[in-house]
């Protein structure tokens, strides 16, 4: 089941598209990143999802329920967190908490002791959130979406200004969150933080959700790409090139990059392939299949629409 | 709208200490001051000054408290019209599936609490120093006591909804306040004195309020208006401004 589901859903501000007719699909207890560079409409797409704007036009569900009609129902088990946490500064971090749980169900505020410790704020609890650092806030922030109880956490751009270490601790945050069955749905310009934590991804460029699916499959577009170095690479040339299993072969500095036909079994032609040389007299010295990184994807998916424009 | 949110509302408003100290301090402090600088004259020169309470005082202090009331009650709506706002939590709370009506109707109690505190006590101290202090001259009685503290109670009320309502619509408390005090303790009582305005002059949320005044306390009305036309015009200036503010406070962008 998809916790989030949208359909031609689109945000106009004037004649700028900022949301193009989105269909996004994120399955349930997954760690989804909604990948795009800044200014391609993920903030607003989220905004749109929480009901903080107003669509143009389109659908939504949010854990099954349509969304504005039953907004309240649906939000009522989601968190989240939408650009920089922001806090009644002359609060303290608990009494922030209090506030929040005052709109939610009674049971929420029975929640906010936990979820203080679970983000490691017990002891500045009770500290006025204006002398909190911005990595109290974040995790401030997360403990706020914690009172929810959430089935879904929507996280937009998280890990701003959080230092390496705080990077860290919040994508075991984030494992942790997706190990109890919640579903996140992460929004990024980070490729790198999105691969680390999240298993499906859907890269948006210029309001558009260009291609939605798991980090391996966009990543190897259903391609192998295999490493190949050998004593003798003449020999390997030849071989490697009248391979029926082999769509390309391409020299890089001493070796070759092989790439093997989609509808290949990969593990099979692999074996073939190290058998031919082998039995060519190529001896080799290295045989590495490779997973094309999502930068590399992301980067080849946007100059593409680039080229296209 | 629920306790829960109410209580919360007025969490957010009890703990800034700049605005409890400056609601007190300008309902409460003026009247201690005045009521012992009256003391203290009527100390000095007995035969010069009278004492310092009795009707004859009672009715000049309700008129300074029902100015101050106004001043806090602006001070007070403008904040929580806009306290969400410029913090950046209404966002927040609107996440929270939470309808924005009730965000915005939850307010209103909230506001009411602290304000009425203050002004309560303020009220009970012009009250008191009236009788206590009321030596030869006549002193306010019971059911002029009682009426005078139930009409500073409506003003201080509608005017705070009228605030909130004004703060909620134009998201800026500073503008809020200025557009408030400005007319409220400018331009309207201008208007009420231009007497070729006639009848035009009902419409004024003073004029309405000064009906309400009880008899004995009522030493400036200047426009005659009735019960009914009074009790409609304050509905209408509270009503509209809280209306609008919670049209904006659903429809803006969170």
């Amino acid at each position: 089941m998809n916790v989030v589901e949208t359909s031609r859903l689109t945000k106009r501000f004037g004649d700028r598209v900022a949301v193009d007719e989105v269909d996004l699909h994120v399955p349930r207890g997954s760690a989804f990143g909604y990948l795009g560079p800044n200014g391609a409409g993920k903030t607003t797409l989220i905004r749109m999802l929480l009901g903080l704007t107003k669509a143009s036009s389109g659908e939504m569900r949010l854990l099954g329920r349509s969304v504005p009609a039953e907004r309240a129902a649906a939000l009522a088990r989601v968190g989240a967190i939408v650009e920089e946490p922001r806090f009644h500064g002359h609060l303290t971090g608990r009494e922030n908490l209090a506030v929040i749980a005052a709109a939610r169900e009674p049971e929420a505020g029975k929640r906010i002791a936990g979820a203080l410790a679970r983000v490691g704020l017990s002891a500045r609890a009770d500290d006025r959130v204006k002398g909190y650092s911005l990595g109290m806030r974040q995790r401030l922030g997360v403990a706020r979406s914690l009172l929810a109880d959430p089935e879904l956490l929507i996280l937009d751009e998280p890990t701003n200004g959080l230092d390496p270490a705080g990077i860290q601790e919040f994508r075991h945050m984030i494992r942790g969150f997706v190990e109890e069955g919640r579903t996140v749905l992460l929004s990024s310009h980070l490729l790198d933080e999105v691969e680390k934590i999240c298993d499906q991804v859907a890269i948006v460029d210029r309001g558009r959700v260009v291609v939605q699916g798991s980090i391996a499959e966009l990543a190897t577009d259903g391609k192998q790409t295999i490493l190949v170095e050998t004593s003798d690479n003449e020999e390997a040339s030849r071989i490697l090139g009248e391979h029926r299993a082999i769509e390309s072969v391409t020299p890089e500095n001493g070796h070759f990059r092989i790439t093997l036909h989609p509808d290949k079994q990969a593990e099979a032609a692999a074996g073939d392939i190290s058998r031919r040389l082998v039995l060519g007299g190529a001896a080799i010295y290295r045989f590495e299949p490779t997973r094309v990184s999502l930068e590399q994807r992301f980067l080849e998916i946007t100059s593409r629409l680039e080229e296209a424009a | 709208m629920s306790m829960r949110l109410i209580n919360a509302e007025f969490l957010k408003l009890r703990k800034r200490r700049g605005l409890v100290a400056a609601v007190s301090g300008v309902t409460i402090g003026p009247m201690v001051i005045t009521y012992m600088v009256l003391l203290g004259l009527h100390a000095s020169n007995p035969g010069k000054y009278g004492p310092a309470g009795g009707l004859e005082n009672f009715q000049p202090s309700m008129d300074v408290l029902s100015t101050l009331t106004i001043v806090a009650a602006v001070l007070i709506g403008a904040t929580l019209g806009t306290g969400d706002l410029t913090a950046g939590v209404f966002r927040e709370l609107v996440v929270t599936g939470r309808s924005r009506l009730s965000l915005h109707a939850s307010r209103v109690p909230a506001g009411l609490a602290l304000l009425l505190v203050p002004v309560g006590v303020a009220f009970a101290i012009t009250a008191a120093a009236s009788l206590v202090f009321a030596g030869s001259l006549e002193a306010p009685s019971g059911t002029v006591l009682a009426q005078s503290g139930a009409w500073i109670a409506l003003v201080a009320a509608l005017s705070m909804a009228i605030a909130l309502g004004v703060a909620s619509l134009f998201s800026s408390r500073g503008t809020s306040i200025g557009i408030l005090l400005g007319w409220q303790l400018g331009l309207m009582p201008v208007l009420l004195a231009i007497g070729s305005l006639g009848a035009a002059r009902e419409g004024l949320f003073y004029a309405a309020t000064d009906r309400l005044r009880p008899a004995v306390v009522d030493a400036n009305t200047t426009v005659p208006t009735t019960l009914l036309t009074a009790l409609i015009v304050l509905v209408a200036w509270t009503a509209i401004p809280l209306a609008l503010g919670a049209w904006r406070t659903v429809t803006r962008d969170a």
